[in-house]
């Protein structure tokens, strides 16, 4: 078990730069799909306690839509894509050829499916970078999507499968769409289970 | 105004008329709201966990549904509630990617027996519960009148 709270300066900037990789080829994708230019800001490794989770992003009440991913492969863990309301909005807006998509009512199975469909390509450009790069084999199971409170889906992709209950870890990294008024944000999380945090290292040389 | 009082994950807080104990975004977490109507006390808990098998040894014990639900006991009767008088509201316990949750014995649901099997063994009567299901919820307790009010995104209000 690695205690996250013991990572060294150098690991976290390492853990940024991997994270960086992959969010750049997200963008990429993402930008073709939507013909907007995608900005990635620079990775944020969080480690925070558990009792900080619900508010790591924002406002653990605004509704948000989520879609998460187990990773599977040679470091297990998750993928989590967290769109705020106006960014699902947005997004299924411009993919379905429509002005906007209301935001949670106007969720149906197809925009729904949207999004997923979204979340899916931006993992797979994601973890396909990673593999590259790590020399590993990363897969990706089907996504799921939630459209709920931001604080009630964060502590749930926690707390269901295993984590330790005091500190936890995440690689966080903000795209955000760039649009006439204000840009969209979205944030990719790649949470590795503690375990896949050592052999990331390793295939760093760093662990 | 009433005094609103946000009751974050691994705390408890007890409060008297006039306020509203809140606690927003519960996912597979469950709170535990206790009223104690004659003194007009009302309180509440937010674990996480159901008990402290999970977790390393120390810390704060008020994450787990075990002890949460004796230390809330506790304060209240320290506010001067009997405990015979408490009557207790459970809201929470989903399984938010059901896909993803096992299938037997998701741990939202796990928390919630947790919390009824805490205050079966206190003598204290369980009022009413909005749990389970796969969807997030927050709760606005209002201490005057002992009412939990539960929110959720696309889905309609409660009334507990």
């Amino acid at each position: 078990m690695i205690d996250v709270r013991e990572l060294d300066a150098l690991q976290i900037d390492a853990l940024r730069e991997v994270a960086n990789i992959g969010a750049g080829h997200a963008a990429t994708a993402l930008s073709q799909m939507t013909s907007r230019r995608i900005g990635v800001n620079c990775p944020e490794i969080r480690i925070l306690r558990l009792e900080d989770v619900p508010e790591m992003i924002g406002d653990p009440e605004e509704p948000v839509a989520a879609v998460l991913m187990k990773m599977l492969g040679d470091a297990p863990g998750r993928t989590v894509q967290v769109f705020p309301g106006a960014s699902a909005s947005r997004i299924a807006g411009i993919l379905l050829g429509r002005e906007n998509v209301a935001f949670p009512d106007g969720f149906g199975e197809l925009e729904q499916s949207v999004l997923k469909e979204v979340a899916n390509i931006l993992v797979g450009a994601y973890l396909s970078a990673l593999s590259d790069f790590l020399g590993m084999v990363l897969i990706m199971s089907v996504p799921a999507l939630a459209i709920d409170q931001a604080g009630a889906i964060l502590t749930s992709t926690y707390l269901n499968f295993g984590d330790d209950a005091e500190y936890v870890f995440c690689i966080d990294t903000q795209l955000t769409v760039a649009e006439q008024d204000e840009p969209l944000r979205a944030h990719f999380l790649l949470v590795p289970d503690m375990v896949s945090l050592r052999v990331i290292l390793r295939a760093l040389r760093l662990g | 105004m009433p005094d609103r009082i946000f009751v974050r994950v691994g705390e408890l807080a007890v409060a008297r008329a006039d306020s509203i104990l809140a606690t927003v975004g519960l996912g597979s977490c469950v709170a535990v709201a206790l009223y104690d109507p004659e003194l007009r006390l009302g309180g509440l808990a937010h674990p996480m966990l159901p008990d402290p098998s999970m977790a390393r040894p120390g810390g704060n014990l008020a994450r787990f549904a075990s002890h949460a639900v004796p230390m809330l006991i506790e304060r209240m009767v320290r506010g001067g509630a009997q405990p015979r008088r408490l009557v207790a509201r459970l809201v929470g316990g989903a399984s938010m990617f059901e896909a993803f949750a096992p299938a037997r014995d998701p741990l939202g649901l796990r928390n919630v027996d947790a919390a009824r099997a805490a205050l079966l063994s206190a003598g204290v009567r369980i009022a009413g519960e909005e749990v389970g299901g796969n969807h997030g919820r927050s709760l606005r307790f209002e201490i005057g009148t002992g009412r939990v009010l539960v929110t959720a995104v696309s889905f309609p209000d409660v009334l507990l």
